[in-house]
């Protein structure tokens, strides 16, 4: 039909007009008009009856019913506004906290990698590389002459490409007059094209500008963003990098910052082959850059499978090629040497987040979920006691004529009130709290909640709405007329079955916040170790920044640092002033076997033969604050001309010296002939993080060293030690105006990001270990004080046949000790567990740390002695005669 | 209050006749809910009494199905009444029905016949 539905005055209308029909036709059969009146309206009925059901046909009932019923769940809620607001808090903590880690989980370890179906893309990774290779990953990069072969050869692949960063850190650019710095990426011409990578502005690069190094250069958008304000004319300008000319030529699509992890690239170029642009900054060894050389493995390799191809069949044309290519220009492999192998990996997620943020972020996960159980049981403990509460009222409701699914729709909206309050505020909290941890974590890839994220939060709210449906659900079967009127307080809620449920719940949520107290203790400990950690230096009033000077040649290099360090040491603040190549605190080093007077020497039961170095300047030691204990720092005296001298620490002269006297003896790396003379022996610190082991090391005099490239520069200033920093860069642009200062910061903060991730950790496992206390705190309250005020008049009739205070403050106190030592008996097992899976997670505590056992056992029993004296104290104070009078 | 006793030989509809009973009266030509109430009665011999107000609410319940239209007209005394008349759909309903009728009425007639005899001895 096309009109709307029909009203009730038409309805009405025909009621009247079936009446006056009914009327005459009586009277045509000889009725007076009185009586065809009466009999007319007899035969119909009841009207009025006629017309509601009118009324309320089809859906809009329902509409009706659930609006009636949403102002009554309003209302009664708003009648216990303490236990509303309870309950929607807890719920929100408990979703929020979950929806928060899990976005987290999903960005990190679940979410593809933002390229066209990321299911056909893999990471081509080697195992065991050649003798004699240098790697920056020994598992994960290969050779320029490897990949051009792969790229080359394989039919398999749609495409491989290859990407490498400009230096571990970033590089110099400068657009406009002003230097600046930026993370850059060498990569192929495919390399936008094969991962389907769309182009926000102008496009990508092609395969011609990878063999002609072409100078162009793509934008990622988020630099784009941040630094030209997505102004789309800057495609055609110039970006100088490291002071080579580069044309942009396009923007990358949204969200797409590499395909690396912590690396998120704010520019790529094609595969360069010139000095100046080498990978990872290095100076060219031997004369070769990475393009030439086969003995470096720097790139790191990711590909398309062709069409209809399986990873195993790609895999299998890629081996042999693979294994045929590694020893290009390395000679024939030697016997028994075992060959190369090469891994194809699916691209599923970040790779790398996995290995540093996998067990984390699981705990953690496991941990928030625990929280979720004590929430979820929280509220429907709340719920229940409050609706045991009830009783009475709903029995006066059946009473007056309400039927047991009008009880149970009501109660049901209620819940759903609750979670849907709750739920909304739950994700507010977690989109907040996401964007925290994202922060804190230097997670860069992006952390808003996607439709994962929400499917997940809806999961769990449905989750909350079945549990706290079941709650009501047992109340409205249970909830009869009769003995709910008839039977008096004391009676009508001692229902033991009920107070078992209550009872296992307060065990089980005693048990919990036992293993999220121990969790967090383990690594709040963790945490304090990581913070005191002596670094064996004195690194207040330390300001570090990187140099990468445009020079070519070494004597022109090394002019070119002896020249800043003088002008450096004379500015006003500076007391000392040095460099090294290895930033300390930075996560890297340079590491080999080393040679002790021409041989390697013995180690005590297969401990390793690494040696960590590093090139630094002359007083390196006296700047650090790092005591020499034997012989003497480097000085402005060694030169190039001068003999070859070297630095150890403690460890190395314990390894390798075997007691012997250290100065004197020659020490050089495994690999070159090139040796120096130790002339001094210093006391081992900190040199690649803070919760590194105490591990040989050895440095060498920048000046003597066939290569010099990228440098450190670490001053040691009187005040804000950041301070110096616009007055060293003034220095620095005298010398070469396109020349930036490469992530200055203070020393304690550079070691302090090597410990940045643990900390957070043990910030948040701490944060959910109180909201767990917290949470079983309520809890327990709300259950206790709930089963105290049932027992108020049993309490009456003890008092009153002479029981005393103490007494019945024992008792209530008693019942909820006995609780927490189930809980207690049945938390410390599990808890053992999770401090297994914390292991590689904790510094200087053990995983069945005493302390941390301890403060778990007696925060919970504080709690429960907290949460029970005060119902207790009331109990204590009832009066017998009020007690007893209630009934 | 006095209730009203209804005539002995009156029978109180079964719950889902009167559908069917307002789809057949409408078989043969469009009526109003009055015409129907009198139509049952005098075609059931004065047996099936239809309670007026349940009569229009069920016609509603078939209006909103589109088992039947309506509009209004003018009755044969000139009086304003609303018509009703038989869709497509309402007479395919009429089919449907009337045949589970039937079934039902044999299956019923079956039964009761041939429990008829062991009762017999007591009257």
């Amino acid at each position: 039909m096309f009109w709307r539905k029909r009203n009730a005055e038409d309805f009405a209308e025909e009621i009247k007009a079936h009446l006056e029909l009914e009327t005459e036709d009586l009277r045509n059969e000889g009725l007076s008009p009185e009586e065809a009146q009466w009999r007319a309206k007899r035969a119909f009925g009841n009207v009025r009856a006629v017309q509601e059901q009118f009324y309320l046909r089809g859906r809009w009932q329902w509409l009706d019913r659930i609006a009636r019923d949403l102002r009554i769940g309003f209302r009664s809620l708003r009648q216990s506004p303490g236990f509303a607001l309870t309950a929607v808090l807890t719920l929100a903590f408990g979703v929020g906290a979950n929806t928060a880690v899990f976005s987290v989980m999903n960005a990190v370890l679940l979410r593809s990698l933002p390229v066209a179906d990321p299911s056909r893309v893999v990471y081509l990774r080697p195992s065991n590389p050649p003798r004699n290779t240098g790697t920056i990953a020994s598992e994960e990069t290969i050779s320029y002459p490897v990949y051009a072969e792969l790229h080359r050869e394989v039919r398999a692949m749609q495409s491989v490409m290859a990407y490498v960063p400009l230096a571990t850190g970033k590089v110099a650019v400068r657009f406009g007059a002003v230097p600046e710095e930026a993370e850059g990426e060498m990569v192929s011409g495919q390399f936008f094209s094969g991962l389907g990578v769309g182009m926000a502005v102008g496009h990508g690069f092609s395969e011609p500008d990878e063999t002609n190094h072409a100078p162009l250069a793509v934008l990622s958008y988020k630099y784009w963003t941040r630094r030209f304000e997505r102004d789309p004319s800057v495609a055609g300008k110039t970006l100088y990098v490291n002071s080579v000319p580069m044309t942009i030529i396009g923007v990358a699509a949204k969200g797409f910052e590499g395909v690396e992890t912590g690396q998120s690239a704010d520019f790529w170029i094609p595969l360069q082959n010139r000095p100046e642009l080498n990978a990872y900054a290095n100076p060219p060894d031997d004369g070769k850059l990475y393009i030439a050389n086969p003995k470096w493995w720097c790139l790191r390799l990711i590909g398309r499978l062709a069409p209809g191809v399986s990873k195993e069949q790609a895999l299998a044309q890629l081996q042999p090629v693979f294994q045929a290519a590694a020893y290009t220009g390395l000679g024939n492999p030697q016997q028994g040497e075992k060959l190369p192998v090469l891994r194809l990996v699916d691209a599923k997620s970040f790779p790398g987040y996995e290995s540093s943020y996998g067990t984390p972020i699981r705990v953690l996960m496991m941990m928030v979920s625990l929280v979720l159980i004590i929430a979820l049981s929280n509220v429907a403990m709340l719920l229940l006691a409050r609706n045991a509460a009830r009783k009475r009222e709903f029995a006066v409701r059946l009473a007056l004529g309400a039927t047991r699914a009008i009880l149970l729709r009501q109660l049901l909206i209620e819940s759903l009130l609750l979670v849907t309050g709750g739920g909304a505020l739950a994700w507010v909290f977690a989109v907040f709290a996401s964007r925290t941890l994202g922060l804190w974590a230097r997670i860069e890839t992006s952390l808003a909640p996607d439709r994962t994220v929400l499917l997940f939060t809806l999961g769990l709210l449905i989750l909350a709405v079945i549990v706290f449906g079941l709650a009501p659900l047992r109340i409205a079967l249970a909830a009869g007329v009769t003995p709910a009127i008839k039977t008096s307080q004391a009676t009508a809620h001692a229902d033991a079955g009920q107070s078992r449920t209550g009872r296992i719940v307060v065990v089980m949520q005693m048990m919990f916040c036992v293993v999220l107290l121990v969790g967090a203790g383990l690594l709040i400990r963790t945490l304090r170790n990581l913070e005191q950690t002596p670094l064996g230096m004195d690194v207040n009033g330390l300001v570090v920044f990187g140099i990468k000077p445009n020079t070519q040649a070494l004597a022109e290099t090394n002019a070119f640092y002896r020249e800043l360090l003088a002008k450096l040491r004379v500015l006003a603040g500076v007391q000392d002033a040095t460099i090294m190549q290895e930033r300390l605190g930075s996560g890297w080093s340079a590491n080999n076997n080393m040679k002790v007077d021409g041989r390697l020497s013995e180690v005590a039961n297969g401990e390793s033969r690494t040696v960590r170095s590093n090139v630094v300047g002359p007083d390196f030691f006296h700047t650090l604050g790092v005591p020499v204990l034997m012989g003497r720092d480097f000085t402005s005296s060694d030169t190039s001309n001068s003999p070859h001298v070297g630095i150890v620490n403690e460890t190395f002269v314990k390894r390798f010296l075997h007691g012997q006297h250290p100065l004197g003896h020659r020490i050089g790396p495994a690999s070159i002939n090139w040796d120096m003379e130790i002339v001094g022996v210093v006391k081992d610190h900190k040199y690649r993080s803070i919760d590194e082991d105490p591990i040989p090391m050895a440095w060498y005099m920048y000046a003597q060293i066939p290569v010099l490239g990228e440098m450190q520069v670490e001053l040691r200033v009187h005040g804000n030690p950041l301070e110096i920093v616009p007055t060293a860069a003034k220095v620095v642009a005298e010398m070469d105006p396109n020349l930036p200062l490469i992530q200055p910061m203070t020393q304690r903060a550079q070691f302090d990001t090597t410990i940045a991730q643990p900390m957070l950790f043990a910030r948040l496992a701490g944060f959910f270990g109180l909201l767990a206390v917290l949470l079983v705190a309520t809890g327990l309250y709300g259950v206790l004080s709930y089963r105290v005020n049932m027992r108020t008049a049993e309490i009456g009739v003890r008092m009153a046949v002479g029981a005393r205070r103490a007494q019945v403050v024992w008792m209530i106190v008693k019942d909820s000790l006995a609780l927490t030592a189930v809980g207690v008996f049945t938390g410390a097992p599990l808890a053992m567990l999770i401090g297994q899976a914390l292991k590689r997670s904790l510094y200087g505590v053990k995983a069945l740390d005493a302390m941390s056992y301890l403060i778990a056992v007696l925060g919970v029993g504080a709690i429960a002695l907290l949460a029970s004296a005060m119902p207790a104290a009331r109990a204590a104070s009832v009066d017998p005669l009020k007690a007893l009078r209630v009934e | 209050m006095t209730t009203q006793r209804k005539s002995d030989d009156r029978i109180a509809l079964l719950q889902g006749t009167l559908d069917l009973l307002i789809l057949k009266t409408l078989v043969f030509k469009p009526c109003h809910g009055q015409g129907i109430a009198r139509s049952i009665l005098r075609h059931s011999e004065e047996v099936l009494f239809v309670d007026h107000g349940s009569l229009y609410v069920a016609l509603q319940r078939l209006e909103d199905r589109k088992w039947i239209s309506a509009k209004w007209g003018i009755s044969e005394n000139n009086r304003k009444a609303r018509f009703y008349c038989l869709t497509a759909k309402g007479r395919a309903q009429l089919v449907e029905k009337s045949s589970e009728w039937r079934r039902l009425t044999r299956a019923m007639g079956l039964i009761l016949e041939a429990g008829e005899g062991p009762q017999g001895e007591e009257a």
